[in-house]
């Protein structure tokens, strides 16, 4: 875009270091990366200063810069410096291979980009640390409890949203968690969190319900201060007799996967956290038997599928294929990726061993 | 900019809602109900024109219910189409956002 703007044949992004240059976006250079000593935009880095050079051959500071005189000389060079944090971090830079005049109205389209530039390396680094943040909380290590057969994945989408799951063991009991926080972005990432460490630090001592209970009034200020709720499906399940304790806020996509080819929902009225508060949280038992499969998928997929009951069949067909969870896992997440890939997608399974 | 018609009537404002209620608008969206909730604290939003709903904007609705009730108000939603009330029923959010039919509908005993 700039390049047609400015009718120019180089135009480069570059991150500029102690050593050396590299260019993180251009069109027109043979190389991105080159050394600070040969480069203009680490003199506008340096002295955090734009550098105008309309004909380079003719400034006496730059006359003689190895970038004029080189094979691919710079005689028309035109940078800005790029900021982050306050600190300068590389510059925005045009270049001709011939003289060139630049007005007034050029410089300043010049310094706007600039200036959309740096908010654009801000959000992609917004981004970056919000994905870290998600990353952090899955779960490091698989989980094993005799009895049952566990899978769960979580795929961020390119913007990222606050799924997570979570799984622990309790007492001999399995409990996982599967939660989505309403929007995107680092304070999406930041509330779930928060409602996983509650989750987990109140389950111990608590029913399901009283934790999940516990960590929505813990957690209403900032969901109110954020604007935002979280649908959460919580089931703690016990290995020997299969009986399962849930509570679903809101979350709507749990579904025992029967041998027969039959599916039951788990399924509650209960509101997400932080949709109103005052409102409390009720724990549901089912029993999940020998050779049935406990699915519970994220609200991505409805990306996928409109409605609980298209998603619901579709999970019914899927698993017919196979009874391995981290195989139903596989499938459903490939599945819904052939569909969508707009929201994040968090996929767990759980299956009751026959013997 | 996605333009938010609001129209006070008889101390109830109607918000207008586009097609397409994501995160793209959301902001403005709280932003919008913010404004009719200074003009009048019971608000519908006319859901009639909106084919989609994501999760952003669930949320910039419940925010506006927060809102409308601190305000001493509520706020109701009118028009919602198949895809609008399947994820409030899936969220359960629908015991405290009911869909009304019509405008008309969630302005009665108001």
């Amino acid at each position: 875009m700039a390049r047609r703007l400015f009718d120019v044949p180089v135009v480069a992004v570059n991150v500029v270091d102690d050593h050396q240059q590299v260019s993180i976006a251009h069109v027109g250079l043979t190389s991105p990366v080159r050394p600070v000593s040969e480069s203009i935009c680490a003199v506008a880095v340096a002295q955090d200063r734009p550098i105008i050079l309309p004909d380079a051959r003719e400034d006496p500071e730059f006359a003689q810069h190895p970038a004029v005189v080189s094979d691919e000389p710079a005689i028309f060079y035109a940078g800005r410096p790029l900021h982050a944090d306050g600190h300068v971090i590389g510059s925005l830079c045009l270049a001709d291979d011939r003289p060139r005049a630049f007005s007034e109205a050029e410089d300043k389209m010049l310094a706007d980009l600039a200036t959309w530039v740096e908010q654009e390396l801000d959000r992609d680094r917004d981004q970056r640390e919000a994905r870290e943040v998600q990353r952090r909380l899955l779960p490091r290590a698989d989980v094993q409890v005799a009895g049952l057969e566990i899978a769960g994945h979580c795929q961020p989408a390119r913007s990222v949203g606050g799924d997570f799951y979570d799984w622990q063991v309790l007492d001999g009991q399995l409990q996982v968690v599967l939660a989505d926080v309403m929007g995107k972005g680092l304070v999406a990432a930041m509330i779930a969190a928060q409602v996983r460490t509650l989750v987990r630090g109140t389950s111990p001592f608590n029913s399901v319900a009283a934790s999940v209970t516990r960590a929505a009034v813990d957690s209403q200020d900032d969901l109110d201060d954020a604007g935002t709720f979280v649908t959460l499906f919580a089931v703690r399940i016990d290995p020997r007799n299969g009986e399962m304790e849930y509570v679903d806020a809101g979350h709507g996509l749990a579904f025992v996967l029967q041998p027969d080819g039959e599916v039951r929902r788990l399924a509650s009225g209960d509101l997400p956290l932080g949709a109103m508060a005052g409102v409390g949280w009720t724990s549901r038992s089912d029993v999940l038997a020998p050779g049935e499969t406990l699915l519970a998928v994220s609200d991505g997929v409805l990306d996928a599928f409109p409605t609980a009951e298209e998603a619901l069949a579709a999970a019914r067909d899927l698993a017919a294929l196979s009874p391995d969870p981290s195989t139903i896992v596989e499938m459903v997440t490939e599945r819904v990726k052939e569909l969508t890939t707009s929201d994040d997608l968090t996929v767990l399974a759980v299956r009751r061993e026959t013997t | 900019m996605t333009e938010w018609q609001t129209d006070v009537s008889d101390g109830v404002a109607v918000i207008v809602c586009p097609a397409r209620v994501s995160m793209a608008v959301a902001a403005s969206f709280r932003d919008a109900i913010a404004a009719a909730v200074a003009q009048a604290p019971k608000v519908v939003v006319d859901l009639g024109p909106t084919a989609f709903i994501d999760s952003s904007g669930l949320g910039a609705l419940v925010s506006g219910l927060k809102t409308c009730r601190q305000a001493g108000g509520d706020l109701r939603i009118a028009g919602a189409g198949e895809q609008v009330r399947t994820v409030l029923r899936l969220t359960n959010l629908d015991r405290i956002l009911r869909p009304q039919d019509t405008v008309e509908d969630a302005r009665r005993d108001w």
